[in-house]
């Protein structure tokens, strides 16, 4: 938009300066073709042999000249006009002229003129400037009948041009935001205008996207064939030993083991499943099934669910919540694992007997989600290490876990655009999930 | 009851909705073998396939088994089955498309899907196919007969009932009021709905993450066993200070009350 008036304001000059050079050559022209043919009358006036003559010269010539157009004065030296058809009179802010004749007429307008001595007299010669004048109103005209509704033209085409382009930006703007915020079908709309840089750039941003979805989608397929390829086959050693269990007299010892062989391929499956899901996080596909979720809500029921599992524990686990409603956009489903990840952890990695508080507080224009236990908490150079896959403490390598619940609450709280911090409670861990609105 | 006050806590709690529609209410009368149902198993794996068929069977069901996804698209529209069950991964058509081309033909015969994605997406794209369940693997066995009787439950649903009863149990639901042996037993409005969703399916095996789902709205499964804890406090209290004990646990596979 200002780059079209900025466009327009340069034509305007442009063409103003142009305009403005030709009417100062033709002015010029036309003044010097007035000028000459007055040094040329006055070489007719100055060749009369006697101020007599002259009088008479001046006098002949007045009765065939029309005094708007030309005036001739000669007058002695004390002043008096003797021939002509005007008397001069210099004043103070330039000259009056007022016409000889029957009937003495004051005559305005703007005149050229000569003067010189000759033969003792005053002779001035002075023609209209009035072709200037006219020069001027006809650029005047020119100006006024070309330029300005050019430039209009130029103004209202440029505006038009800039808000298609805006349009077509914004079109690409919104495009790319949905592309980042997930939806990898999002296209830029096609313009029926084929040629110019915006609709290339627009097909640029579309195959793009296309690229993009393609990778995305065979990475998805990749995925899926892995854990296709991968849980068939784990699905089958659950089959083989849940028919195991079924051999009629088969000895305890056999049962047990089938047991825990049981319960190593679900941690085979869960371990596999985080790490599936971590994948899936991290390329934002989720983020197209946004809505809005109650914090408060989550955390209510998540503390609910957990309660009797910490009682049994001998834990408190307390919850405060601010009054009002805290709602995010988000996936419930999601939201409620990444709680659900930070109450286990706490409930695994510390001694029984320990509390574990959860709060949800407002803090300026975030929301804090936070769940503070009193065990060992991570050591300052550990913190940001167990937010990695896989990666466990050294004490923590006996405790059951994947080493994948921390990564996965750091997938989901970067999915929603929010800030998993870790800090000393001392004692005890505090992990703080900051929600930006 | 220390640091937890659920009494405090309990009003902000909304009643979730289950993602899933509601499962049948099932009439008090009692019922003690289960109708036996027709199911079409689609699934290629050959462990697995002709596992859940022996399975189904060996439960009364009559199981037919295809491995194929256009196979299984003709037999599930010629043929009139009470549940499908239907692997995600198929050769000739996948399982999505399966369900899409049925229930766009007009069938709509309850459909459990097998998948080994377990992302939130597939989950999600799994039921809007139309999708009845959706079951990840591995899973064991009890965990799929559960939800077969489940859903080969959905159609029929049996008027609402207003009091529920297992033994000397009852449950008033407008009342709200659980009495058992003419005492009343207090209880916390999830305990509430825990029991209820347990009577309604009396006789019927509810696998705890069928119960996350149906009372808790949860479709990822804990670590921590959270189910458990519930199903034994609710015990404490309607089973404990009487005589015969109401909630069985069924091993390898969840809870039930007799029917």
């Amino acid at each position: 938009m200002r780059q079209s008036l900025w466009l327009s304001l340069l034509f305007v000059a442009a063409s103003s300066i142009s305009l403005g050079i030709t009417y100062y050559v033709a002015h010029g022209a036309q003044r010097q073709a007035i000028e000459q043919s007055l040094t040329q009358d006055m070489a007719g006036f100055r060749a009369t042999p006697s101020a007599a003559a002259l009088a008479a010269l001046v006098n002949a010539e007045t009765r065939e000249t029309d005094p708007q157009r030309r005036l001739l004065s000669y007058r002695r030296p004390g002043g008096r006009v003797v021939a002509g058809n005007a008397a001069i009179m210099q004043q103070q802010e330039g000259f009056r002229v007022v016409a000889l004749g029957p009937e003495p007429v004051e005559i305005s307008g703007r005149f050229i003129s000569l003067s010189e001595y000759i033969h003792g007299g005053l002779l001035t010669v002075a023609q209209s400037a009035k072709p200037l004048d006219d020069l001027r109103q006809t650029f005047l005209w020119v100006f006024l009948f070309s330029l300005l509704p050019a430039t209009a033209l130029a103004m209202l085409g440029g505006v038009l041009l800039a808000r298609r382009s805006a349009r077509s930006l914004r079109g690409i703007e919104r495009t790319l935001s949905a592309l980042t915020s997930g939806d990898l079908g999002a296209r830029v709309p096609e313009s029926g205008q084929t040629h110019g840089d915006i609709s290339r750039i627009g097909r640029s941003v579309n195959r793009m996207a296309q690229a993009q979805q393609q990778a995305t989608e065979a990475l998805r397929q990749v995925s899926a064939d892995i854990a296709h390829d991968l849980k068939t086959p784990i699905q089958r050693v659950a089959v083989q030993l849940a028919r195991l269990q079924e051999v009629p007299d088969l000895p305890q010892e056999a049962q047990v083991l089938a047991d825990k062989a049981l319960e190593e391929t679900r941690g085979i499956t869960s371990t596999f499943q985080a790490l599936l899901q971590i994948a899936q996080l991290e390329d934002g596909t989720p983020r197209s099934r946004f809505e809005a979720v109650d914090l408060c809500e989550v955390a209510a029921t998540f503390a609910e669910i957990y309660g009797p599992a910490a009682e049994e524990q001998n834990r408190t686990l307390s919850l405060s919540l601010p009054d009002a409603p805290v709602t995010v956009t988000g996936d419930r489903a999601l939201l409620g694992q990444l709680l659900a990840n930070l109450i286990e952890n706490a409930l695994r990695h510390t001694p029984e007997g320990t509390a574990i508080s959860l709060s949800l507080r407002r803090d300026g224009a975030a929301a804090v989600l936070c769940v503070r236990d009193h065990g060992p908490g991570i050591p300052e150079a550990e913190r940001q290490k167990v937010l990695r896959r896989l990666y466990r403490l050294e004490r923590s390598r006996t405790t059951p876990g994947s080493g994948l619940g921390l990564s996965l609450v750091a997938a989901i709280a970067s999915l929603h655009g929010a800030g998993l911090h870790l800090s000393d409670a001392k004692p005890g861990l505090r992990a703080e999930v900051k929600f930006a609105f | 009851m220390e640091g937890l006050d659920f009494n405090r806590l309990t009003p902000s709690i909304q009643i979730c909705n289950v993602r899933r529609a509601a499962f049948g209410s099932i009439s008090g009368t009692v019922e003690t073998r289960e109708k036996a149902l027709k199911i079409l198993v689609i699934e290629d794996d050959a462990t697995t396939g002709p596992y859940v068929q022996a399975g189904l069977r060996e439960e009364g069901h009559t199981a037919d088994l295809v491995t194929d996804g256009r196979e299984g698209l003709l037999q599930a529209t010629a043929a009139d089955y009470d549940v499908l069950i239907i692997d995600r991964m198929l050769p000739g058509l996948d399982g999505l498309s399966l369900i899409k081309t049925l229930r766009g033909a007009g069938v709509r015969t309850p459909a459990i899907m097998l998948t080994a994605l377990s992302g939130v997406n597939d989950r999600i794209e799994g039921l809007e196919a139309g999708a009845d369940d959706y079951l990840v693997k591995p899973f064991a066995f009890g965990e799929l007969a559960a939800r077969v009787a489940a859903l080969a439950r959905r159609p029929g649903l049996q008027e609402q009932e207003t009091v529920l009863r297992a033994g000397d149990l009852e449950m008033d639901l407008i009342r709200r009021k659980v009495i058992r042996a003419d005492q009343e037993i207090e209880l916390l409005p999830r305990e509430f709905r825990l029991l209820e969703h347990l009577l309604r399916r009396k006789g019927r095996v509810q696998t705890r993450t069928m119960l996350l789902e149906a009372v808790w709205d949860i479709s990822f499964d804990p670590q921590t066993n959270v189910v458990e804890t519930h199903i034994s406090r609710l015990r404490a209290k309607v089973d404990k200070p009487f005589d015969s004990e109401l909630i069985e646990t069924v091993r390898g596979a969840g809870y039930r009350i007799a029917g």
